[in-house]
C-alpha cells in the first residue's frame, strides 16, 4: 500500500501519517515512512524526537552541498538517510528546506 | 515600519498580522497590508469580505526595448505610491490591502507579472510614508524566495509545540539576509502557560517580544471569516497584539 497525506497547513498532515504509520506497522506491516515536506516535522510526530530529526535533515542538506554521496538505490536510501522510529517503522527525508530564489 | 509575519502552517499569523495592522492604523499610521500566500487570510482577518485585491493587468507593463531593469514594470507614469492608491483595497481604519503570490489563470505568467511589480512597489514605496505590514506564506518552502526581502523586522509566530519551535528555528535560519541586516524575534501565539514564552526562547533562540494567549475568539472569527478586532474587540489575544502594536512602535520612535 503506498499512501500520501496532503492538506492546509496546521491541519494535521503530519500528525495524522504519523499515526497512519505507526498503527499500520503495530498491525504487522513493514512501514517506511518518507518525509516529503519542505518543512520536514515527521520525525517529531513518530517519536524519535529533536535531534534526530534535525539530525536527518542536516544529513539531507548535505547531500546537496555536495558532503553525501546519492543513494544509488531504494534499499540504500533507506538504510543511509533513515532512521528507526517506534515500532519498527523505518522514517526518511526526502524533502530540503530552502530553495534558492527565483530569478 | 517594515515587517513581515512568517510561521509554520495553521499557527496563526494571518489572523495575528491582520489585527496588527488596524491596531497599528488606529494609532493614526499609514498601513499597507501585503498578503503574498496563494491561501487567503489575511483579507478576512482585516475584515475585508473579499479574499483577493490583485493590481489589475493594465497597471503593469512589459519592459519597452531598449530600457534598463527588470522584464515586466509598473506602467509608464504610475509610481508605486499612485499604484498603492488606486489599487490596494481599504479595510477599516483606512488600512490598504493587496494580494500577491496567487495564481489567477492557467498559466504562470500573470504570477510571474505580478511579482515584478510586487518587487518594484516595495522598492520604491516611500518609507516615511507607508509602514508596510506582510503576511507571508506558511512554512519554509516559500516565504523567503523573494517575498519578503523588504521586511526589516521578522516576526516569527511560534506555538509552543515542538513542530512549530523547530519549524521557527529552520525560519530563523533562512531569515537571515546578508546584504540587509534585519532583526529577527519570536511572537508566541496559543500561549497556554505562563512560562510559554520562556519555553520558545530557549528552544528557538529568538528574543519574545510578546505573547499572545490561546483565545477561542481567534477561532470563531477564522471560522466566520471576520476580523478579530471587530468580532472580539475586548478579548485577551485582540488585547495583546495591541500591546504589541504599542511596544514595538514605542521602539520605533526610541
Amino acid at each position: 500500500m503506498r499512501v500520501a497525506v496532503v492538506g492546509k497547513g496546521g491541519s494535521g498532515k503530519t500528525t495524522t501519517s504519523a499515526i497512519v504509520a505507526r498503527t499500520m506497522a503495530r498491525h504487522g506491516a513493514s512501514v517506511v515512512a518518507l518525509d516529503c515536506d519542505s518543512n520536514p516535522n515527521l520525525g517529531l510526530s513518530l517519536g524519535v524526537g529533536d535531534f534526530e530529526t534535525e539530525r536527518l535533515e542536516s544529513m539531507r542538506e548535505s547531500l546537496d552541498e555536495g558532503g553525501e554521496e546519492h543513494a544509488p538505490g531504494w534499499d540504500d536510501l533507506i538504510a543511509r538517510f533513515g532512521s528507526d522510529a517506534p515500532d519498527g517503522v523505518r522514517l526518511a527525508v526526502v524533502s530540503r528546506i530552502d530553495n534558492p530564489s527565483p530569478g | 515600519m517594515r515587517l513581515a509575519f512568517v510561521g509554520k502552517g495553521g499557527v496563526g499569523k494571518s489572523a495575528i498580522a491582520g489585527t496588527f495592522c488596524r491596531a497599528l492604523a488606529r494609532q493614526g499610521h499609514p498601513v499597507l497590508a501585503i498578503d503574498s500566500d496563494p491561501l487567503p487570510g489575511l483579507a478576512f482577518s482585516l475584515g475585508l469580505t473579499i479574499s483577493d485585491a490583485p493590481l489589475p493587468d493594465e497597471a503593469i507593463e512589459d519592459k519597452p526595448e531598449g530600457e534598463e531593469g527588470p522584464r515586466f514594470r509598473l506602467r509608464a507614469g504610475l509610481t508605486a505610491a499612485d499604484a498603492v492608491e488606486q489599487y490596494a483595497a481599504t479595510a477599516a481604519d483606512g488600512v490598504r490591502f493587496l494580494q500577491f503570490g496567487k495564481h489567477r489563470g492557467s498559466t504562470g505568467r500573470g504570477l510571474f507579472r505580478s511579482q515584478f511589480a510586487f518587487r518594484q512597489i516595495l522598492r520604491e514605496l516611500p518609507e516615511d510614508r507607508w509602514n508596510v505590514v506582510g503576511d507571508l506564506p506558511g512554512g519554509t518552502r516559500q516565504p523567503f524566495t523573494g517575498w519578503g526581502d523588504y521586511a526589516r523586522l521578522i516576526l516569527i509566530v511560534v506555538e509552543p509545540t515542538a513542530k512549530s519551535m523547530l519549524t521557527a528555528r529552520r525560519l530563523s535560519r533562512l531569515a537571515l539576509d546578508e546584504e540587509h541586516p534585519r532583526r529577527i524575534v519570536a511572537v508566541v501565539n496559543k500561549a497556554r502557560e505562563a512560562g510559554d514564552a520562556k519555553t520558545v526562547e530557549e528552544r528557538t533562540g529568538l528574543e519574545v517580544v510578546g505573547a499572545v494567549p490561546w483565545d477561542v475568539a481567534f477561532a470563531e472569527a477564522e471560522e466566520k471569516m471576520a476580523a478579530p478586532i471587530d468580532m472580539a474587540p475586548d478579548s485577551a489575544a485582540v488585547k495583546a497584539v495591541e500591546s504589541l502594536v504599542e511596544q514595538l512602535s514605542a521602539e520605533r520612535i526610541s
